[in-house]
C-alpha cells in the first residue's frame, strides 16, 4: 500500500465517524435518567465495515478487470432501474428494492456506474466535440429518465451535474458548454419573460463576440426559446409533491406539515446551536419529532445543534480538505478515463454535500439527498465509499505508471 | 482547452460553495443564534393538531344509539419524566393502574419523547379535581378533556372503539391517527370508520414563553378539523328494544327484522349481549375475563358470525329447485309418508311420527313433511342442490355493511370424500341436507334476506343498517343493491301460497306466528345439531301490513321446536311492529 493516499482515506474515516456519532445522538432519547438509543448507529457501523471491506477489494482489483465490467454493469443498472419501477411503492416512490437486510437503491448504483460509463465512451482519442456530446448524452439520458420516473429528482440532477462537470474537463470545445449553460439559463428564466429577454440579449451578444455565423446563432436562439416555452409545460406535468418541494423552498410556510416545516425546524435546531452547540446528546430539537428524517437527510441539523458553529466549521473543513485533496490529485492523473471518472465523482460528492447542508439551513430546496458519509443509510454509504475507493485506486495506478 | 484550467474552475466553485455554507451558518448560528435559541427554548413555532369530532350514530327517527360524552383523561409525556419511579408510584397509587402496565406504556413510547401518550381514560370528575393539584409535582402528567363513546343499549351492530395498536398506527399514521387514537374495532364503527372519523386540522401557533403571540413567520395556514359524518341507521330503537325484552333472557338467540323493499334492517338482535360502554375506557382485566370466558359467548354476533343448520326453513329452497328443474310439478305427489321413508337400508324418520301420507309440494311445505323432501333429494344431485342454494344467496356473504360476516357452508362431493373417505354414502347425506340438517350452515341474516326476497317476488336486496350518513356538506344515502333470484313467477306464487298456508291454515306448523289484520307467511324449522339435545328453533317469514312489508327471522339455539318457541315470538314482534306503523 505504498502509494495509498492515506490523507484522503483518514479524512474519509473522520467524516464517517462524525456521522456515526451524530446518528447515535439523533436516535438517543432521555427519559428521566435513562438513556434509550434506537439501534440505527449499530446498523450504520455494520455498513461501515462492509463498505471498507469493499473499498479494500476494489483497490486490489486490477483496473483492467473493472474496465471490462463497466459495460455489463451499466446495462445491469438499467435493468435494475426498470425493475424498481415495477416494485410496490415505498414512502410514495418506486425507489427501493427490498432485500431484507436493507432497501437497495438502484439509483445510488447508477450514479457511480454512469460516471464510469461516460468516462469510458468519451476518453477515446480524436473524438469530435459532437461525438463527445452525443455519446455522453446517450449514456446519461436513459438512466436519468428512469430515475425521474421513480421519481427521484435529486439523484437525476446529480447525474446531470456530474455529466456537465466531466464535459468541462473533457476535450469538448467551450462553445458547446456556453450553449448548454445558455439552456440552463433559459430554463431558470422561463417564469419571467423580462428576465428571459435580458438573458437572450446578453447571450446573443456573447455569441457574436466569439464570431459565430448568423445561422448558428439563430439556431441557438431558437433552441433556447424552445426550452423557455417547454419548461412551464414540464413544470405543470410535475407531481404535486415535486412542485411543492420547489415552491416550499421559495415560501417555506406554505406547507407547514411538510417540507417547509421541516426546514424551519431544522433552521431552529441549527441556529439554536450557537457558537459551541448544546453538547453531545443534549440537543432538544431533534426529539421533537419535527424532523422525521433526523438520522438520515437531516443529520446535519443534529450536528449543528449539538456542536454549534464550531463543530459545523470543523466538519465543513473536513469535507473541504477531502474534496480539495481529491481535486488536486485529479490534475496529476494522466489517463483521461481516470480523470473524467474522478471529476464526475468529485462533482457528485460536492453537489450532494452542498445541497444537503444547504437544505438544512434553508438556502437550497429540499431534494431528499442525504449527506455523503454522514447520513444513515446502507446503499448510499456503500456507493460513496466505493467511489472514494475508485479515486484512491486511480491515484495509485498513476503512481505505478510513474 | 488546457487540462488544469477547468479543474481550477471546479476547485474555485467548490471553495465558493463552502464559503457560502460557512457564511450562511455564521448568520444562522452566530448572528441569529440568540433568536433561534429563544425559539427553540420556548418552542415558539408549533403546529397544534386539532382533532375532528367523531360522527354519532342514530336510529331512523334520530334517536341516539352511539354518542359522544366528555371524559377526563390522564396523559403522560415521556420526555418530561424527571423520575420514573415516583411517577409510577403516583399513578399506580392514585389511579389504581398496574405498575407493570405503566412501565410498559413508558417503554413502548420511549422514542416518542415529546408526544402526549394516553394513560388512563374516563377518570371520575371528583378524582380529577382531587388529584390535579398534585400534578404540579409531575410535569410529565396532564389531564385533558376529550370525548368518549356512549352506547345507548347493548347491541352487536355498532361495534365499539378501541385504542389503536402499534401495527394499526404504522399503517394509519399518514391518515392523521396518533398513538392515542381510538378507532372502530368492529361493527359499524369499523366499517364506517373513515366517514365517522372526519379529518384532522391544525393551527400554527407562535407564542413566546409569556404566552404572547408572535409573528416570526407570516402565515394564514390554520385549517379547521373536519368533523365526522353522523350515521342514520334504519334501526328502530323501539322495535329493537322490544325484541330484546321479549327474548327469553337465558337463551342464545338471534333476531333480524328487515324492510323487504329496501333491505334496511329494522331490528338486529343477538343474545346474550353485553355493555359496550366497558370498552370506552380501559377495560379491566376482570371485566374482560368475565365476558370472554362466558360459555354463552356474549361477544359472538349470532346474526352474521354464527352459522347454523337452517332445518326446515330451508325447505322452500329445495321445493323451488324441484319445481324450477322440472323434477316435480305443482301437483306431483311424492313418496307416501308413513312417519318416515326407507332409503336403501336406512329408515329416515319424519318429524310427524303418525305420517302425512302422500302430499304435493304446497301441502308438504305447509305441514313441513320431511319425507316429501327426502324423496325429492334422491332425484336431485348434490351439486345441483349446492349451486341452487348459492344462487339464492345462502352460503354466500350477503355483503351487509358490517365487518367479518361469515358465508356459511354447503358441502360438495369432494368435501365428503376428503372428510369421510371414499365410501361415504352421498345419498344419505343428501337426504339429511334436504331438510336443512347435516353439514349445511347458514347465518340467520342470510335466511332473513332470503325470505325478504320471497316477499319481493324473487328480488333479493342486500341487507344493510345504514340509511344515510349526514355531514355538514352532504347527505349520502346508502346505495341499494338488488338481484333477481332464479325462480319463475308461477313457482314464486306457489311458494308464497304454501308459506301463507303454513301460518294461516289448520295443521300449518307456523300458526303461532299469525297476527290478526296482517298477512303473515313463514316457515318454521327445528334443526337437530351436535351442540345440544334440543333442536335449534327457527321461524323465518314475512308480514305484509297496510303500508309496510317486512321479513324476519327468529332463531334460538337449542331451544326446542320452531313452531312452539320461535313462531309465537315472531307473531309478537309482527304485532308490535304493526302497532308502530299504524
Amino acid at each position: 500500500m505504498r502509494n495509498f493516499d492515506w490523507f484522503i482515506f483518514i479524512l474519509l474515516l473522520c467524516l464517517i465517524l462524525f456521522g456515526v456519532i451524530a446518528i447515535y445522538s439523533a436516535s438517543a432519547n432521555k427519559i428521566g435518567d435513562d438513556l434509550e438509543v434506537e439501534n440505527y448507529y449499530i446498523k450504520q457501523i455494520f455498513w461501515v465495515f462492509i463498505s471498507l471491506i469493499l473499498l479494500y477489494l476494489i483497490f486490489k482489483t486490477p483496473y483492467n478487470l473493472i474496465e471490462i465490467l463497466v459495460v455489463p454493469a451499466y446495462f445491469l443498472t438499467i435493468i435494475l432501474l426498470v425493475l424498481v419501477l415495477f416494485l410496490p411503492e415505498i414512502k410514495g416512490a418506486h425507489r427501493w428494492i427490498p432485500l431484507g437486510l436493507m432497501n437497495f437503491q438502484p439509483s445510488e448504483l447508477a450514479k457511480l456506474i454512469v460516471i464510469l460509463m461516460i468516462s469510458k465512451v468519451i476518453s477515446g482519442q480524436h473524438l469530435s466535440g459532437t461525438q463527445i456530446l452525443t455519446r455522453s448524452i446517450l449514456v446519461v439520458i436513459l438512466p436519468v429518465i428512469l430515475i425521474l420516473l421513480e421519481p427521484d429528482l435529486g439523484t437525476a440532477l446529480t447525474l446531470v451535474l456530474s455529466l456537465f462537470a466531466i464535459l468541462v474537463v473533457s476535450d469538448l470545445p467551450s462553445l458547446y458548454l456556453i450553449i448548454m449553460l445558455g439552456l440552463l439559463f433559459s430554463i431558470v428564466t422561463s417564469f419571467s419573460i423580462i428576465a428571459f429577454l435580458i438573458f437572450i440579449l446578453i447571450f446573443i451578444y456573447l455569441l457574436f463576440r466569439i464570431n459565430l455565423s448568423k445561422i448558428v446563432i439563430a439556431f441557438a436562439v431558437t433552441v433556447n426559446t424552445f426550452f423557455f416555452i417547454i419548461t412551464p409545460i414540464i413544470w405543470n406535468s410535475l407531481k404535486d409533491y415535486q412542485q411543492n418541494r420547489i415552491l416550499s423552498f421559495l415560501n417555506p410556510m406554505r406547507d407547514p406539515f411538510g417540507v417547509g416545516y421541516q426546514i424551519i425546524q431544522s433552521k431552529i435546531a441549527i441556529g439554536s446551536g450557537g457558537l459551541l452547540g448544546k453538547g453531545f446528546l443534549s440537543g432538544t430539537q431533534k426529539n421533537m419529532n419535527f424532523l422525521p428524517e433526523h438520522h438520515t437527510d437531516f443529520i446535519f441539523s443534529v450536528i449543528g445543534e449539538e456542536f454549534g458553529f464550531f463543530g459545523c466549521t470543523i466538519l465543513l473543513l473536513f469535507y473541504f480538505l477531502f474534496l480539495y485533496r481529491i481535486a488536486r490529485k485529479i490534475s496529476s492523473l494522466k489517463r483521461k478515463e481516470f480523470r473524467y471518472a474522478s471529476v464526475g465523482i468529485l462533482a457528485y460528492l460536492s453537489f450532494q454535500i452542498f445541497v444537503n447542508i444547504g437544505m438544512t439551513i434553508g438556502i437550497v430546496p429540499t431534494t431528499g439527498i442525504p449527506l455523503p458519509f454522514a447520513s444513515y443509510g446502507g446503499s448510499n454509504l456503500l456507493i460513496n465509499v466505493l467511489a472514494v475507493g475508485l479515486i484512491l485506486k486511480f491515484i495509485n495506478e498513476r503512481s505505478i505508471f510513474n | 482547452m488546457s487540462d488544469s484550467n477547468p479543474l481550477k474552475i471546479i476547485t474555485y466553485l467548490i471553495s465558493g460553495f463552502f464559503l457560502i455554507l460557512l457564511a450562511a451558518l455564521f448568520k444562522l448560528q452566530i448572528l441569529e443564534g440568540k433568536k433561534y435559541d429563544q425559539i427553540a427554548e420556548n418552542n415558539i413555532v408549533r403546529i397544534k393538531v386539532t382533532f375532528p369530532i367523531r360522527g354519532e350514530i342514530y336510529d331512523h327517527k334520530f334517536r341516539p344509539i352511539a354518542t359522544n360524552k366528555p371524559s377526563f383523561n390522564l396523559y403522560i409525556t415521556p420526555g418530561r419524566i424527571r423520575n420514573k419511579e415516583t411517577v409510577i408510584n403516583f399513578v399506580s397509587g392514585d389511579f389504581n393502574m398496574d405498575r407493570e402496565e405503566i412501565r410498559k406504556v413508558i417503554h413502548e413510547n420511549r422514542f416518542r419523547l415529546h408526544q402526549d401518550i394516553l394513560l388512563i381514560q374516563n377518570i371520575p370528575y371528583e378524582k380529577m379535581i382531587r388529584t390535579s393539584e398534585f400534578l404540579n409535582y409531575y410535569p410529565s402528567l396532564d389531564f385533558k378533556t376529550e370525548a368518549i363513546r356512549e352506547y345507548a343499549f347493548p347491541n352487536h351492530f355498532t361495534g365499539h372503539l378501541g385504542r389503536i395498536n402499534e401495527k394499526e398506527y404504522l399503517e394509519k399514521k399518514d391518515l392523521g391517527y396518533t398513538i392515542n387514537s381510538y378507532l372502530g374495532k368492529n361493527g359499524l364503527e369499523q366499517s364506517y370508520e373513515t366517514i365517522l372519523r372526519g379529518k384532522n386540522g391544525y393551527n400554527v401557533i407562535q407564542v413566546d414563553a409569556s404566552g404572547k403571540y408572535l409573528q416570526f413567520f407570516k402565515h394564514n395556514l390554520d385549517k379547521p378539523a373536519q368533523n365526522g359524518a353522523d350515521l342514520i341507521l334504519s334501526i328502530d330503537n323501539d322495535l329493537q328494544n322490544y325484541v330484546v325484552d321479549i327474548l327469553p333472557p337465558k337463551e342464545r338467540s338471534a333476531v333480524v327484522v328487515m324492510d323487504t323493499e329496501t333491505g334496511e334492517i329494522l331490528a338486529y338482535v343477538s343474545k346474550p349481549d353485553f355493555d359496550l360502554n366497558i370498552f370506552s375506557s380501559n377495560i379491566s382485566q376482570e371485566d374482560w375475563n368475565k365476558i370472554s370466558n362466558d360459555e354463552s359467548k356474549p361477544m359472538l354476533d349470532r346474526v352474521i358470525h354464527g352459522t347454523y343448520p337452517p332445518g326446515s326453513v330451508y325447505k322452500p329452497i329445495l321445493a323451488t329447485l324441484g319445481l324450477e328443474s322440472g323434477t316435480i310439478l305443482p301437483e306431483t305427489k311424492l313418496a307416501d309418508c308413513t312417519g318416515g321413508l326407507l332409503i336403501g337400508d336406512r329408515f329416515f324418520k319424519c318429524w310427524w311420527e303418525k305420517g302425512h301420507g302422500r302430499l304435493n309440494v304446497t301441502e308438504a311445505i305447509k305441514v313441513s313433511c320431511d319425507v316429501f323432501f327426502y324423496d325429492l333429494s334422491t332425484k336431485l344431485s348434490l351439486a345441483q342442490m349446492g349451486d341452487f342454494t348459492k344462487l339464492n344467496m345462502l352460503t354466500v356473504k350477503t355483503g351487509i355493511d358490517l365487518p367479518g360476516e361469515r358465508s356459511g357452508f354447503f358441502p360438495t362431493r369432494e368435501w365428503y370424500v376428503e372428510t369421510y373417505g371414499k365410501y361415504t354414502s352421498i345419498i344419505g347425506q343428501k337426504v339429511n341436507l334436504a331438510i336443512g340438517q347435516g353439514e349445511i350452515l347458514t347465518t340467520p341474516l342470510q335466511i332473513c334476506a332470503y325470505f325478504a326476497a320471497l316477499a319481493n317476488d324473487g328480488v333479493w336486496k342486500r341487507p344493510h343498517l345504514l340509511k344515510k350518513s349526514i355531514s355538514k356538506n352532504a347527505n349520502q344515502p346508502y346505495e341499494i343493491y338488488e338481484q333477481k333470484l332464479p325462480v319463475s313467477d308461477e313457482n314464486m306464487k306457489l311458494i308464497q301460497h304454501a308459506l301463507w298456508k303454513a301460518v294461516n291454515e289448520r295443521y300449518g306448523t307456523g300458526t303461532a306466528a299469525s297476527v290478526g289484520g296482517v298477512d303473515v307467511c313463514g316457515k318454521t324449522g327445528s334443526a337437530e345439531n351436535h351442540m345440544g339435545d334440543e333442536t335449534h328453533s327457527w321461524f323465518a317469514g314475512y308480514a305484509i301490513g297496510r303500508n309496510y312489508k317486512i321479513s324476519l327471522v327468529v332463531f334460538l339455539e337449542n331451544a326446542g321446536h320452531g313452531g312452539s318457541i320461535s313462531a309465537p315470538l315472531a307473531g309478537k314482534i309482527i304485532q308490535f311492529y304493526n302497532g308502530l306503523e299504524k
